[in-house]
């Protein structure tokens, strides 16, 4: 495999930033939010692959407003998350035009489970809750994907959503109690 | 998210259950993205950025439209013999709509020959928006016109400027028309 060398063309991509750091910012930032992201995404796409994509957009984005991102404010983590809740908005503005099929693969799935048989019962449960997700109000969906799917405190997903700590846990009890009627009727 | 109600506790306990794993290899393939320089997908709403562009341009459009012409320009012209005195020494001042109606219209003497209306200039005559009329019709009037200059600040030299006075000094009356 050809050694790659950052030419000048990376150097005009990101605003401000020579490309080493870029990538270092990149790789850092990932290790750091790539998987609660990614989790905060798998929460309202059916397909990883699409959460996977997802993803890599988010940090591309990031990187693309580099020199908007001031790191004496604190951590990236809610830029990141509002970056990626712009991205995801993008995303079903355009699945709503071009409606795909998914297949609602579960590879991605965690699962603790010794035998395979409970690693498909908890895949049926989780595919039955995610479904369950996707039919509740846009609200709901963004507050529990903040909340369980990125594990961020309740605080930071309200700040990200511009609501007070006590605004956002009142929302995520009533999507809460939502999801748990609309699972009580499945 | 200790005082979670306690009928929702098995559900938060399960959601919090739910984790997901990207590939291994993402966060080597975005690496390798970003040292290629490789960009975002375009963001936003693509059908409605081109309409947003054309909204905003006629929108600015109407505004330029609604704005400029409500603008007041003054156009102060010097020196020509307005008062038929025998000297080039008066001068027109106009305020008035940009290729518009006239708000104002003095004819002035230049006493201190400055090219232009200052505080020592003697206006002989002033008449605003509406028509002047006059009440009296002294011996001698004279109509002296001049044409042909931008008065009304449209752009071409196409204004003319008609006093009717007894010279040398006293203005009845004062009128700028247009050339069609």
């Amino acid at each position: 495999m050809p050694v790659h060398t950052p030419g000048p063309s990376v150097a005009k991509s990101y605003v401000g930033v020579a490309p080493e750091a870029a990538a270092a910012a990149c790789r850092r930032w990932y290790q750091a939010y790539g998987e609660p992201l990614y989790n905060y995404l798998r929460f309202h796409v059916a397909s990883p692959d699409i959460a996977e994509d997802l993803t890599a957009e988010v940090f591309l984005r990031a990187l693309r407003k580099f020199d908007r991102f001031d790191p004496s404010a604190g951590s990236p983590r809610p830029w990141l998350f509002r970056i990626a809740h712009n991205a995801l908005r993008d995303h079903q503005r355009q699945a709503k035009r071009r409606p795909t099929l998914s297949l609602g693969s579960m590879r991605d799935l965690r699962c603790e489970a010794p035998s395979p048989e409970e690693r498909l019962l908890w895949e049926e449960e989780v595919a039955g809750v995610l479904a369950a997700v996707a039919e509740l109000p846009p609200k709901d969906r963004e507050i529990i994907g903040l909340c369980y799917g990125s594990e961020l405190p309740i605080s930071e997903a309200g700040e990200i959503l511009g609501l007070r700590d006590s605004a956002a846990r009142t929302r995520l009890w009533r999507a809460l109690a939502r999801l748990r009627k609309l699972l009580a009727h499945e | 998210m200790s005082e979670i109600p306690a009928e929702l506790q098995e559900l938060d306990r399960t959601m919090r259950a739910i984790r997901f794993s990207p590939r291994s290899s993402l966060g080597a393939e975005l690496l390798g993205r970003v040292r290629r320089g490789e960009q975002p997908g375009p963001s936003g709403r693509p059908l409605l950025r081109p309409l947003m562009l054309v909204l905003t341009a006629v929108a600015a459009a109407a505004a330029i439209m609604l704005i400029v012409p409500s603008q007041g320009i003054t156009v102060d012209r010097c020196c020509y013999d307005l008062d038929g005195g025998g000297d080039a020494d008066d001068g027109v001042l106009v305020i008035a709509r940009r290729n518009g109606p006239v708000r104002r219209l003095s004819i002035y003497e230049d006493q201190d020959r400055s090219g232009h209306l200052t505080p020592d200039d003697i206006i002989r005559f002033t008449r605003y928006g509406h028509r002047k009329t006059v009440d009296w019709n002294p011996p001698g009037l004279t109509t002296i016109t001049h044409c042909c200059q931008d008065l009304d600040g449209g752009g071409p030299a196409d204004d003319g400027v008609v006093v009717v006075g007894t010279p040398p000094d006293h203005v009845a009356q004062a009128a700028i028309y247009e050339v069609r």
